[in-house]
Formats: structure tokens, C-alpha cells, sequence
């Protein structure tokens, strides 16, 4: 600071205390300076009264309208007398406010545009406005908060809408990023909320002091929570770790002849097996110890269920070694058995054989004649 | 008497589709037809049954080595005292405990 400045300064501390109303502001050239709250919000220039959007004190978005010129030109009026008037607003502001003219309002937001959310003013601007500062406030908290939800929403939900091919595992990528970018920038918005809650405090409405204080909370939020964020960013990064399943060539299934005929009930019972054929029986090869290729007959196949359906269950020693073939077929050609019985007292006593035998890749079911 | 004829007729055939040789009768249609003959004795009269099951034992001392066991288990491998014993809840669990503390 210079000598100038800082005598004119006191010049003009000494003219308030003595006056109670500041000093006129005026230009080197001696011209007064005067502050214009309208401005054009397409490119920021000044306009004319009425024209474009209103910045100052009053906070009212008058575009253009008529009926409202008069009761901004008030406003305006009624926030000049008080600002020449008011010893703590004209103070505070100057201290506050960095891009807006010397001559705003007392209660003027630290925010230099008014957020849309907030509701509109009476028309008797500040000297009418006996909000309750505690609902400000608390009303505050809760857009700040939704701020900061709403930040992570729009980056999940561009995460997951921007491509429509984007897979499950693309999913899990982009909800990974959002989240870990949340933690990793967890500190900076706090520290700017509060710097901003410091500076705005001493002119800032309760509202804007609540939402400083809402987005604070927020950003504090996700970074106390670090027992769930972290879990779900670990678990989306395995499934960003995950490789996808191995495709495998389908399963050859042959079918081989079958002329065994029988008046019995078995009979018609297999040949009822689903995807079975008249006459011939779907096969699985099955790989010798030396190389050599032995077929596995079933009566049936659908989907991965390779299907064997048995009239009676016996324990005899060809029934086991069958049980160890179709288990290890099966499992050569990553299948399922199933074994469907005519009762549930065939499928209690296959399901103890094939416990007995510690076969877990043939299933049973009971599927009535 | 009748019944020792019968029970030698199927032993004779359990034999067959238990000891033949993968070369001469498929495995697959082996179980089959063993399946097919436990329905055959599921159904038998159960006093007959019973006389056939009594008589496998005393049949299978006229065979020997591996086809000896095959008969001898012949009403354990087809669950033909569980047949017999239908009716009987007791005697099935007891049945049941046998089987388990057999193997």
C-alpha cells in the first residue's frame, strides 16, 4: 500500500465517523462513479435499467420486464440510501466481494450470479426481507448437499449412459473411476467450501452460509465413509481385474444307434427324455488313460444338462463304474448330469449312491412318468 | 423248487450284465437292462420274492471268484429287502443303517 491510498482511505474512515455516510466515489479524474447492477448475461456488458439481468443487492431477475422497473429502480434506491446508511454492510462487501462494484448491497450473496434455486424476493427487496436465518440456513445445508450428491449422480449416470453398448464390466470401469476420483478429490472442494464460507461469512445470507456449510458436511461425508467407499471401489475394481469367462467350443454330442427294445415301462419313460431321439441316444466321448476315445451314452440333452433318466436305481458294480464314467465325461465336456427318476424314492436312493461316491457334477430330479 | 429256478435264471443274467467285457456288451445298455430287471423283481409277488431272495445266496455257492459276489449281492444291489420291506418304516431305516454302515 502507498502513502495515497492509505491516507484516502483514512480520509474516508475519518468522513463515515464523522458523517455516517461514506464518501462519493469518484474516478482520478474527479468524475463520480456510480454502480450498475444490470448486466447483460450473454456477454456481461452493462445495460440499461431494466435490460438484461439485475446482479445487485435485490438478487431479482428482472429480463426486460416492465412492470418490474419501478420496483428495482426502489430497490436500487433503497439499497444506495442504505448503503451510505450502514456501517457493517459497506465494510464487509469491500472485503468480500472482488468482482462487483463498490456501491452493491449490504446483504449481497458472495456468489456473483443468484443461483436459481433460490427463491424469489419480495417485492420490497432488502428492507421487506425478514427471512427466518435459521430456515435459511438449514435450507442452505441441504442444496449444498444436494450439490455434492449431485455431482457423483451425473458422473455415474454419464458414466453409465454415454455409450448405450457399454457392457457390465464397462459399467463397473466407470462407477470405479467416479468413485475413486471422488476420494482422490476429496480434500479440495472442503478446503475451497471452507476458504469460500470464511471470505462470504461476514456478508453472506444465512442460506449462503448453510449451502458453504451443506457442501462441506458433503464432501466430509464421503470422506468419513471410508469403510463403504472404499469396499465398493474395491469390489469394482475386481470386476475391473475380472477376466471374462473362457469361451469353450460347444460340446460334441454324437448320437449313436440304439435298438434296445422293451414292453416295460422303462422303455417309453427314457425315450421321453428331452432332446432325445427315436432310436438313437445322444453320446459323450470320453478320453482313455491311453488316448483312446470310449462313448458315454445318455437318453437326453438340453442345454448343459446332459440327461440320463433311470426307471430304478441300482448299487451293483456296473451301476458305480457307470456313475464314474458319465462323472468324468461330464466333466471332460464341462457339463451337467442330471438323472430324472420316476419317484422320490429312486431319487433319495440315487442321490445317497451319488454321495457315497462323492459325484457333485450329476444332479437328480424327479420328473413323473 | 420253482423259485430256485427262477433265481438261477437271473443270476445267470446279472452275471452276464456284470461281467461281460466292454467289447461284447456295451456298459451303458448293461446298466440298462439291470435297471429293467430290478423292475421286473420290484414287482413279483412279495412271497415269491422273498423265496428268490432267500434262494441267490444258496446259488451263488455254484459260482465262483468274481461272479460268486455278483449273485451273493444280488438282492443288495437291486434293493430287494427295501422292496420286501415297503410297507414297513421300521425296517426300512434299519435297512437303510445297513446299507450305510456297509460301506
Amino acid at each position: 500500500m502507498n502513502g495515497t491510498s492509505r491516507g484516502s482511505k483514512s480520509s474516508a474512515f475519518s468522513w463515515w465517523l464523522r458523517t455516517g455516510r461514506l464518501p462519493l466515489a469518484v474516478n482520478p479524474d474527479g468524475l463520480e462513479l456510480k454502480f450498475n447492477p444490470w448486466h447483460d448475461p450473454a456477454d456481461g456488458r452493462f445495460t440499461f435499467v431494466g435490460a438484461g439481468r439485475h446482479y445487485g443487492a435485490s438478487q431479482a431477475d428482472a429480463a426486460g420486464g416492465a412492470s418490474s422497473r419501478t420496483s428495482d429502480r426502489t430497490v436500487a434506491a433503497t439499497a444506495l440510501a442504505d448503503r451510505g446508511k450502514s456501517r457493517t454492510g459497506t465494510r464487509s462487501h469491500r472485503k468480500t466481494s472482488r468482482a462487483g462494484p463498490p456501491a452493491s448491497g449490504a446483504h449481497r450473496s458472495a456468489r456473483p450470479v443468484a443461483p436459481p434455486m433460490q427463491p424469489e424476493r419480495g417485492e420490497g427487496g432488502l428492507s421487506g426481507d425478514h427471512r427466518n436465518p435459521v430456515t435459511e440456513f438449514v435450507g442452505g445445508v441441504g442444496e449444498g448437499l444436494y450439490e455434492v450428491g449431485k455431482g457423483t449422480v451425473a458422473g455415474l449416470h454419464a458414466a453409465l449412459t454415454t455409450n448405450l453398448a457399454t457392457t457390465v464390466r464397462g459399467a463397473g470401469r466407470g462407477i470405479a473411476g467416479v468413485i475413486d476420483a471422488a476420494i482422490a478429490a476429496e480434500d479440495t472442494p472442503a478446503r475451497i467450501q471452507v476458504s469460500r464460507a470464511a471470505s462470504a461469512v461476514a456478508s453472506a445470507s444465512a442460506r449462503d452460509i448453510g449451502r458453504a456449510t451443506g457442501t462441506i458436511a458433503g464432501n466430509i461425508a464421503l470422506a468419513a465413509a471410508p469403510g463403504a467407499t472404499l469396499s465398493k471401489a474395491a469390489a469394482l475394481r475386481r470386476l475391473r481385474m475380472a477376466r471374462p469367462r473362457p469361451t469353450y467350443e460347444p460340446p460334441q454330442i454324437d448320437r449313436v444307434r440304439e435298438t434296445t427294445r422293451s414292453k416295460r415301462s422303462w422303455k417309453p419313460y427314457n425315450d421321453a427324455a428331452p432332446g432325445a431321439r427315436a432310436g438313437q441316444a445322444p453320446t459323450l466321448m470320453r478320453t482313455m488313460a491311453d488316448g483312446s476315445k470310449r462313448p458315454v451314452k445318455f437318453d437326453g440333452i438340453q442345454g448343459d444338462y446332459v440327461i440320463d433318466r433311470k426307471w430304478k436305481v441300482v448299487d451293483g458294480p456296473r451301476a458305480r463304474a457307470q456313475i464314474l464314467r458319465q462323472s468324468q465325461v461330464l466333466a471332460e465336456h464341462r457339463l451337467i448330469g442330471l438323472w430324472e427318476v420316476p419317484t422320490s424314492v429312486q431319487k433319495a436312493k440315487a442321490l445317497k449312491l451319488l454321495k457315497k461316491m462323492s459325484i457333485t457334477n450329476i444332479h437328480v430330479k424327479v420328473v413323473k412318468p | 423248487m420253482i423259485a430256485m429256478q427262477v433265481a438261477d435264471i437271473i443270476a445267470e443274467y446279472v452275471v452276464f450284465l456284470t461281467l461281460t467285457d466292454e467289447d461284447e456288451l456295451n456298459l451303458d445298455t448293461a446298466v440298462k437292462m439291470t435297471e429293467s430287471l430290478a423292475d421286473h423283481l420290484e414287482e413279483m409277488d412279495k412271497g415269491f420274492l422273498r423265496e428268490l431272495v432267500d434262494a441267490f445266496p444258496v446259488i451263488a455257492e455254484e459260482y465262483s471268484g468274481e461272479a460268486k459276489e455278483v449273485v451273493r449281492n444280488i438282492a443288495y444291489s437291486f434293493y430287494l429287502e427295501e422292496a420286501l420291506a415297503a410297507d414297513d418304516p421300521v425296517r426300512l431305516a434299519e435297512l437303510a443303517a445297513l446299507r450305510d454302515a456297509r460301506d
